[in-house]
């Protein structure tokens, strides 16, 4: 840490700044950009998402005050003849900034629509402690052997005590949930309520390959290079990471996702 | 169906993009400063110039309320330069002439240098390095810095278009900058397609294609297709990988690593 990394955390102050407007409205440009460029949904930025809306909502006060006392000076309008100037471009920019949330929220949706089971099965593996796991296989087990009545529904985690919804906002995680409950109904009740009790689960895995389908975390995508140097791995996942090639800053680059992911985490590379 | 578009940013919203860089003005009228939801925009005090984003100067311009400066890259003497580049030097034969350096990176002319990333801080305490659309790279300059040769920002097809429809009047020559901007790109999509050869490196885990000094536009323009053959390409070769994966753990098992694998690793290369 130099002393202009301790400068910038004094500079950080309690957030409410102009500049810290323009660095936030950047932060969200690039996450939106982000987003937009992956398959898979990355992790909700909720303290940036929450200031964001926060000023938004300020804006939108700031233009309802501004356009009423407009309404009031009608008669008077050499009063400030820039007020409609003023207000056209207060609400230009706010039209642009609930763009980039509308569109990152819905490519957000299309994503976990489309991977719904993958996301809710996560989900519920990453909060759930040993025990309860152990429990839950066996009830699955019991369950497509036992219950005659197995239901498509019964296949949908259970996610209602989950504490840490990453990478998904608390909104997404019970809209996954409801959606797949929703999905696993009507599929039991047009087609799997037909099939033998042992087929109509929706996260068989039977033969070693599992029927829940990802996102390909290996396709590729373009990149820029802001670190000095970010090294592209050839494994994201654990274990030992061999290094591949080498980026240099201000470099653009077709990788893989997952040999850049760490590195976006950390803020050294940016999506294209 | 919740989103309809393909993955990776469409024209229009990469045109939206680069309506965020910021270019200079000169204003016709007083405006007093505004606080937008992407940060402060200062008084506009005629005849002193002010940084604006480009939408904004758009919105100024099509109501005669400002003249947009065009940034010093869009001119026909720099064009031509840049031009003479990309089509003449001889380094530059399949690759894009270099973009302008990030800040803290060191510029063409002192290669030897090392680059120092300036980080910012965001409010949640992590590390933010700038980048386009949000650099000064289309803003008049005061001082003609004749040390930095010109160089096509990122997002320069759409601003050069953006300011020829709606300001032209501004530029200098706007025929000849209409025909240099056209000779750029056809010499740099024809660069785009003859790199079409080393795909394969982006393929293999690792691996990867440079692509430096493209321009916003021109990637959206290929996404598609690069990633679609990459992708290909991949899951052609996915078998060939997992069995040299395995043979590779399979050596460090065993302690024994013989060097041989090497070559591999190295077979990338710029174009």
């Amino acid at each position: 840490m130099d002393i202009d990394d301790i400068l910038a955390s004094v500079d950080r102050g309690p957030g409410a700044s102009p500049e810290s407007a323009a660095l936030d409205h950047q932060q969200l440009t690039r996450f939106w950009v982000a987003e937009r460029a992956v398959s898979e949904v990355l992790p909700w930025p909720a303290p940036l998402m929450e200031r964001v809306m926060d000023r938004v909502r300020i804006q939108i006060e700031t233009i309802e005050d501004l356009a009423a006392s407009s309404a009031d000076t009608i008669t008077n309008t050499t009063h400030n003849p820039n007020l409609n100037l003023r207000l056209s471009i207060l609400q230009t920019d706010l039209a642009r900034t609930q763009y980039i949330i509308r569109s990152l929220l819905r490519a957000r949706l299309a994503k976990l629509t489309k991977y719904s089971m993958h996301y809710l099965v996560q989900l519920a593996s990453r909060n759930k402690n040993p025990l309860s796991t152990a429990s839950q296989s066996q009830s699955q087990s019991q369950s497509s052997s036992a219950n005659p009545n197995t239901t498509p529904e019964d296949s949908v985690p259970d996610i209602s005590a989950l504490v840490d919804t990453a990478p998904l906002s608390g909104p997404e995680t019970s809209f996954v949930h409801a959606h797949q409950t929703l999905l696993a109904g009507h599929y039991g009740g047009s087609f799997l309520g037909a099939f033998p009790r042992q087929l109509r689960r929706l996260d068989d895995n039977a033969g070693g390959t599992s029927m829940v389908q990802g996102p390909e975390t290996k396709e590729v995508v373009f990149v820029r290079c802001l670190g000095a140097e970010v090294p592209v791995l050839v494994d994201g996942e654990e274990g030992v990471e061999e290094v591949g090639v080498v980026m240099r800053m201000g470099d653009v680059w077709v990788v893989r996702w997952e040999g850049v992911r760490r590195a976006w985490e950390r803020g050294e590379v940016e999506l294209l | 169906m919740a989103f309809p578009l393909p993955r990776g940013i469409t024209a229009s919203e990469i045109a939206f993009l680069a309506e965020m860089e910021t270019v200079t003005i000169v204003p016709r009228q007083r405006l007093e400063g505004l606080e937008l939801l992407g940060g402060p925009v200062e008084p506009l005090i005629p005849p002193r110039r002010a940084a604006l984003p480009l939408w904004l100067a758009l919105l100024l311009k099509r109501q005669r309320r400002a003249n947009i400066m065009p940034p010093p890259w869009l001119h026909p003497d720099s064009l031509s330069l840049i031009l003479e580049v990309e089509s003449q030097h001889q380094d530059y034969k399949s690759a894009f002439s270099p973009p302008p350096p990030l800040p803290g990176q060191p510029s063409i002319r002192d290669q030897g240098l090392e680059p120092t990333a300036r980080p910012q801080y965001t409010l949640d305490g992590n590390r933010y390095y700038a980048a386009p659309p949000f650099l000064p790279q289309n803003t008049a300059q005061t001082v003609v810095s004749s040390r930095d040769p010109p160089a096509l920002p990122y997002h320069w097809v759409e601003v050069g278009n953006m300011l020829l429809d709606v300001a032209s009047d501004d530029l200098v020559d706007p025929d000849q900058i209409r025909r240099l901007l056209k000779d750029l790109r056809e010499v740099r999509m024809a660069k785009m397609r003859s790199g079409i050869d080393v795909l394969d490196d982006a393929a293999i885990g690792g691996g990867g294609v440079a692509l430096t000094g493209v321009g916003s536009m021109e990637l959206g323009e290929e996404r598609g297709f690069l990633a679609g053959v990459v992708d290909g390409l991949r899951k052609i070769g996915a078998s060939k990988e997992q069995a040299r994966r395995e043979q590779l753990a399979e050596q460090r098992a065993n302690g024994g690593y013989d060097g041989t694998q090497d070559e591999e690793e190295e077979d990338y290369m710029e174009f």
